[in-house]
């Protein structure tokens, strides 16, 4: 039987088990290194700027915003599943992928520029694919970037809902606070209505920000990808990217577990085989979804054999851009395919976390044979390719800016985590009412409870 | 004490180590006639709904975010009509303002509507109801508080019921109301 950490089922509430911040030493070569990075990555965009308008100068960019829209974004969506399916053993790792909530902003500055470099929807009398049917309201710039900032706005009061509790300390230290900074701490007291408006208002807003995810998802997928590649038309596809997406996601939260296992044990003493079972499990699945959503897509095309369409294929698929295909066909679904249907690998957090590193790659050659393709195609107002597109490769600045993205990312994470109390200090303690280990008969059980 | 006196309501809060003598509490004050409403559980962790034999905890966050949705779609209708007639394009031969096209932006605009009105509704209705102004810190190391607003000429009353529950300490705004040696920390 895989049991939970022991420590996590013999929280005390009285006195209250309480969560600490991680504390990082701001001279630690960690801080220091990933500091730099993020720096890099400012100094890049930067830069970057300095070729607004040019399409194809910020195909690379694009991709690396959709990665981290896939991978970052959808991380705080397995709390929303783990409390909809009262999945207790998600219970140390919630707080850890709410709080991907806040390095998700960086989307919005990173997508201004990508935006502002799409092509008008028509010119000289030809119109080209778009999902808005020509509108000019404002689409798709501030269309785009008003779905982005909802789904933003959404995934921050989640986070911030959630760690209310945690972070407003005793009812003195609130009512002493001014009014302006009571208000954001919801007035904290502890009395029943406010946690059942606590609870409510955490269900709501994590319906609201999948609601939203998907939609953003299919919008940016869209205005970034399918209407700028002529020839490309898949219903599919903002589903294969939504699904792809949870994979990514689950794939870097298993990194982080692992990484705050090994180096913050405030936290990874409540992380264990039973997080890495489950996660297995579910990482197992998206895998084999890849590949479901994949063959579907690639199947009606095949079969159809629509001139337009099978040059759109060979351009993101068999052709231009097969060696990113391949590394993401072999990242996202052969190897971990392969390796995670074995327990032994499913069920340990350090070779889970191996095995997500593989995926995190997969996805990112994924977007980028995707993406890069569709942002440098010559004419997006054509409805077919003339000739196959020659790859477009990324220059150094290209290389430096996905770099410091990912600097970015994992700065704003380490800050957040620095300032928010990490696990759920609340929901650890309501955990540990609810969960007991027992004996039965020669063995031991774990008995559970749910209240709701 | 006159009339208008004995009127004034009045919180008391008492202190549980214990649920069950939280639960206790609520039992004897319901027996000593003090209604649902008057009767408030203080709590660092959430414990399930009714644990107590408290009263449902009533709120109407429920309402805000279709209130919202409503007002996001209102905007988003005004919005689109409104650029469309400014900018009048016929496509395709289809309507100058075609449902199928205009449905992303007015889903846009119904999210929006929602997630900032449920977001107005959760900083609404955290507010604390009227009278409850007792809180001792002891709550957030682990103490179960049961608050109760009575009417002046009631306090003894309450006060009775949540001592003979086993209470840690029983306050009022002025301070403990347990005597020193009956008190423990």
């Amino acid at each position: 039987m895989i049991k939970p950490e022991a420590v996590g089922l013999s929280l005390k509430i009285r006195p209250p088990y309480r969560p600490s911040t991680i504390a990082i030493n701001r001279r630690s070569a960690l801080a220091i290194g990933v500091g730099l990075v993020a720096a890099l990555g400012v100094v890049m965009y930067v830069v970057k700027l300095f070729s607004w308008g040019d399409r194809a100068e910020w195909a690379y960019p694009a991709a690396i915003t959709l990665f981290v829209l896939s991978a970052v974004s959808a991380a705080p969506l397995v709390a929303f599943a783990s409390r909809m399916a009262r999945g207790y053993w998600a219970l140390p790792t919630r707080r850890v992928v709410e709080l991907f909530a806040l390095p998700s902003m960086v989307l919005f500055a990173l997508l201004i520029p990508i935006l502002g470099s799409l092509p008008p929807f028509e010119q000289d009398g030809v119109t080209r694919a778009n999902l808005w049917f020509g509108w000019g309201g404002g689409a798709p710039f501030l269309t785009d970037q008003l779905a982005v900032s909802v789904m933003l706005l959404a995934g921050g009061a989640l986070m911030w809902f959630a760690a209310v509790p945690d972070l407003a300390g005793p009812p003195s230290r609130v009512r002493a606070m001014p009014t302006w900074k009571r208000l954001l701490f919801l007035n904290w007291t502890g009395t029943k209505k406010q946690w059942e408006v606590l609870r409510t208002g955490i269900r709501w807003m994590s319906a609201f920000y999948l609601m939203m995810y998907v939609f953003v998802t299919m919008i940016l997928t869209t205005d970034l990808g399918q209407s700028l590649l002529p020839g490309w038309r898949s219903g599919i596809f903002p589903a294969y990217h939504v699904i792809t997406s949870f994979q990514g996601a689950v794939a870097l939260i298993v990194i982080t577990l692992f990484l705050l296992r090994r180096y913050a044990p405030n936290v990874g003493q409540f992380i264990g085989d039973e997080q890495a079972a489950s996660f297995g499990k579910l990482l197992l699945a998206l895998t084999l979804f890849w590949f479901y959503f994949f063959w579907s897509d690639f199947l009606l095309v095949w079969y159809a054999r629509l001139p337009s369409e099978v040059a759109a294929v060979q351009t993101n698929v068999a052709v231009t851009y097969i060696v990113p295909f391949l590394i993401a066909m072999f990242g996202q679904f052969l190897i971990p395919f392969v390796t995670l249907i074995f327990n032994p690998i499913r069920r340990k957090l350090a070779r889970l976390a191996t095995v997500s590193v593989v995926v995190l790659i997969g996805l990112l050659f994924d977007r980028i044979r995707l993406f890069v393709a569709s942002m440098s195609s010559e004419n997006p107002f054509s409805h077919a390719l003339a000739e196959l597109p020659e790859p477009y490769y990324p220059n150094v600045i290209d290389i430096l800016f996905m770099i410091g993205v990912v600097g970015i990312v994992a700065a704003i994470y380490l800050w957040v985590l620095s300032r928010i109390p990490t696990p759920g200090g609340w929901e650890m303690r309501e955990g540990a009412m609810y969960r007991r280990e027992q004996k039965y008969m020669h063995a031991e059980v774990l008995l559970l409870g749910k209240p709701d | 004490m006159s009339a208008s006196n004995s009127d004034r309501k009045r919180e008391l809060l008492g202190l549980y180590n214990e649920p069950d003598d939280a639960a206790d509490a609520v039992s004897r004050l319901r027996g000593a006639g003090f209604g649902g409403n008057d009767i408030e559980i203080i709590s660092a962790t959430p414990y399930p709904e009714g644990a107590f034999g408290e009263q449902h905890a009533k709120h109407r966050l429920f309402a805000f975010p279709f209130a919202g949705a409503a007002c996001g779609l209102a905007v988003a209708i005004a919005w689109h009509i409104g650029a469309q007639i400014a900018l009048p394009i016929v496509t395709g031969g289809k309507p100058v303002v075609a449902v199928p096209a205009i449905i992303q932006v007015l889903y846009e605009g119904t999210m929006l509507g929602a997630v900032l009105f449920t977001v107005l509704g959760v900083l609404f209705e955290s507010r604390l109801p009227d009278g409850v102004g007792v809180y001792d810190d002891r709550i957030a190391d682990g103490l179960i508080g049961v608050s109760v607003i009575a009417r002046e000429r009631r306090i003894p009353d309450a006060q009775i019921a949540l001592e003979e529950a086993n209470a840690v300490d029983v306050l009022s705004k002025d301070g403990s109301l347990m005597r020193p040696a009956a008190a423990s920390p």
